[in-house]
């Protein structure tokens, strides 16, 4: 392999790549949809703040205007009690009139109190539209104290302290080699899948890209004037090694904008640990960004070997979207397995599913992200996806020999194998 | 005895259990412009892929500028293939400089040759036209200067006058003199004889994927001797089959080629002819390489 005529060819994929149009599109929205999802953010959250009328019907329960005092409370959203009518319970025509004033616009929504048979009340909520998951909290926590209220009335326990016992928070620390880590499951959610989707869309785009260019070449009989020139090896270590960098490339703008938008923007914007949970120094410590480089350049070689294959055995672009699923479906089994690690990082399927080549990149990024496994396991995974790389490069150099000048008929799975085995 | 630029010897490739080389032999000597001949299907670009190594004959051996292995020389081959392909979305200086790096050149002297032959080709103004922006046959001299920037000692043109306007056509038949001037050799496949007529000195016919006619085109037509007469007329070339003598009649049109048996007499023929009908012109004359063509490979054995 002649290594200055593979560069030749990667800086030809690597222009071609980073100047196509979905390159620039992608490089340009994945920040800017980033940067709209943090201003979303406070101004959802702002949004809620508006006032709520509200009115109060109790249906024999007794509880209404206990209820009313906890709702009025309530500081977002603000809510005015209307009025707090006690009906019969068997009035089912009681609630005509608030259903009006809903429609008339005079007051938002009302919580009905019925009788239950298990529990203290049987609680509905009727508006215009439904409320949101923060409002529906706070109307049952408003419900649940007015009934523990009456429950404790009278025993000496004051309900507050009952109330803040119910309350308690349970903090998650993961212990690993490293240290204590505190961190909760949104924080690892949200930084495993943001890094995961990054991975993905990349590898999605520019391989997408290559795999194209390369039916393109092969119909085009491009291709016979290349390998006058280069060997079937050589061209497609060009082609990965350009479409790798390319990758990177694209990598290296996100993670630069995306921690200037973070540096930069979000004091002004006000995103703290207080907002959204979102703890800044947990998303981008050294140690993730080190093993996401790591698995992002190792697992964009690997999958981009697959999708090269994937291209050479097709005869044209038609054949070529057909096929694409073959590409692409490992990597989505991967990022549903890494989903579940989120929530099991230490079970033996995750510890075995991380350590196999296709699912390590996003499984074992997950691991390390979540609950640091064992540095022997990281970097046995590590060693696993590279002798991968090198064995799939292996075996797509002698279906790509085999493939490359194949037009009108693609090769069959049996002759691929029979090639591989030669 | 100078070494051939490629010589085969019973080359035979197989596909799907067809053979499309069938015990091929072939001789092209160096700095000539050589005529590879044949009807669609015969084993002729076949024999182009695996003379310079793209495909592995199964059977047989090349020897491509006197290496048993032609990848071994392949920075000294340039290759036109018949199927026009170049990157669309690349500008013209870019592609050329590109293709001409990958055969071995520095990327300067790549951009310098680059820009040379596109000047040379008369696509100097359109340097940094994207390739899908040209016409067809532009795209064609593109293609031909690939093939040729680097300067090889062999050069493979696969159909490379096929959709071009008579002055591309000439342009590249000068390009194709020039580099044979050079001390090139040209491996030339077409099915124009008239160009094969003009350019070339030697030829092989294949068909079946064998060679069943091969040699220096002057000797093949010596072989064949003056046995075609040439009449100028007007009226249909009907009454003109009829002549004792003649084999076969080609009419062009303008012009009736007849073909002499083995044992007729040229002097009778004419004179039939003249009395048969009005002639403007009538001349004895040698086979033209198309008349040999359908004789070798047009009749019903040979097509069978």
């Amino acid at each position: 392999m002649n290594p200055g005529l593979i560069f030749r060819i990667a800086r030809r994929e690597f222009l071609a790549r980073v100047r196509s149009k979905a390159f620039i599109v992608m490089t340009v929205m994945v920040p800017a949809f980033l940067g709209l999802y943090m201003l979303s953010i406070p101004l959802l959250a702002r949004s809620g703040t508006r006032e709520l009328r509200l009115a109060v019907l109790d249906a024999g329960t007794g509880l209404g205007a206990t209820v009313a005092e906890r709702l009025r409370a309530i500081e977002r959203p603000h809510i005015t009690i209307s009025e707090t009518l006690a009906i019969d319970a068997a009035n089912t025509a009681g609630r005509a009139p608030l259903n009006a004033a809903i429609r008339d616009r005079s007051i938002d929504a009302y919580v009905l109190l019925e009788r239950a048979d298990a529990a203290p009340a049987r609680v509905r909520y009727f508006a215009r539209e439904g409320g949101n998951q923060a409002l529906m909290r706070e109307l049952r926590l408003a419900v649940q104290s007015a009934a523990l209220a009456r429950l404790l009335a009278g025993t000496g326990i004051d309900s507050d302290d009952v109330r803040r016992a119910q309350q308690l928070d349970l903090g998650v620390v993961a212990v690993s080699d490293q240290g204590e880590r505190e961190g909760g499951f949104v924080v690892a959610f949200a930084s495993t899948m943001a890094l995961a989707m990054l991975l993905y869309v990349a590898v999605l785009i520019n391989g997408q890209g290559m795999a194209t260019a390369i039916v393109e070449e092969k119909s085009s009989r491009l291709i016979e004037v290349i390998l006058g020139a280069v060997t079937a090896s050589e061209f497609m270590a060009g082609k990965i090694l350009g479409v790798v960098g390319s990758g990177l490339t694209q990598l290296a703008i996100w993670m630069l904008v995306s921690i200037v938008a973070l540096v930069q923007a979000a004091p002004a914007l006000a995103i703290g640990t207080s907002v959204s949970g979102f703890d800044l120094s947990a998303v981008l410590n050294a140690r993730l960004l080190f093993y996401f480089g790591v698995f992002f350049s190792l697992g964009y070689v690997l999958y981009s070997v697959l999708f090269a294959v994937v291209a050479v055995t097709c005869t044209s672009t038609e054949e070529l979207g057909q096929s694409m699923l073959a590409a692409i479906l490992p990597m989505v089994v991967a990022l549903m397995v890494a989903v579940s690690v989120i929530s099991n990082p230490a079970t033996t399927m995750t510890r075995v599913l991380s350590l196999i080549p296709f699912f390590t990149p996003l499984v074992m990024l997950a691991r390390v992200n979540i609950l640091m496994p064992p540095l022997w396991e990281v970097w046995l995974g590590i060693a696993l996806l590279v002798a991968a790389s090198v064995a799939s490069g292996w075996v797509a150099a002698k279906i790509f020999r085999y493939a490359l000048l194949m037009t009108g008929k693609r090769p069959t799975l049996p002759e691929l194998i029979r090639v591989v085995r030669a | 005895m100078t070494t051939p630029a490629l010589l085969c010897r019973q080359l035979i490739k197989t596909f799907d259990g067809t053979r499309a080389l069938d015990g091929l032999d072939l001789t092209v000597d160096p700095g000539t412009i050589f005529g590879l001949l044949g009807p669609n299907g015969s084993g002729k670009t076949t024999t182009i892929r695996t003379s310079l190594g793209i495909y592995k004959p199964d059977g047989g051996m090349v020897q491509l500028l006197g290496s048993a292995d032609p990848l071994a020389v392949r920075r000294r081959t340039g290759y036109l293939p018949e199927e026009r392909g170049l990157y669309a979305r690349m500008k013209l200086q870019e592609q050329l400089a590109f293709l001409a790096s990958i055969r071995g050149l520095s990327i300067a002297e790549s951009e310098r040759r680059a820009a040379a032959w596109l000047d040379r080709v008369g696509l100097g103004a359109r340097a940094q036209s994207l390739t899908r922006e040209l016409s067809k046959g532009n795209q064609q001299k593109v293609q031909f200067a690939a093939a040729v920037i680097h300067d090889p000692d062999l050069v493979v043109l696969d159909e490379p006058f096929s959709g071009l306007d008579p002055i591309n056509s000439r342009l590249l038949k000068e390009l194709v003199i020039e580099q044979r001037a050079k001390g090139t050799t040209v491996v030339l496949s077409t099915h124009r004889m008239e160009e094969v007529e003009a350019l070339c000195e030697s030829i092989c016919l294949i068909h079946h994927g064998r060679a069943v006619l091969s040699g220096r085109l002057r000797d093949i037509k010596a072989r064949h001797g003056r046995n075609t007469i040439a009449v100028e007329h007007s009226g249909g070339p009907g009454r003109l089959t009829e002549i004792r003598g003649v084999q076969r009649c080609d009419d062009s049109g303008r012009e009736v080629r007849l073909r002499l048996a083995p044992d007729a007499n040229p002097q009778e023929v004419m004179r039939a002819v003249l009395d048969r009908v009005e002639v403007a012109s009538v001349r004895l004359d040698e086979p033209r390489i198309e008349d040999i063509y359908l004789e070798t490979v047009g009749s019903p054995e040979a097509r069978s």
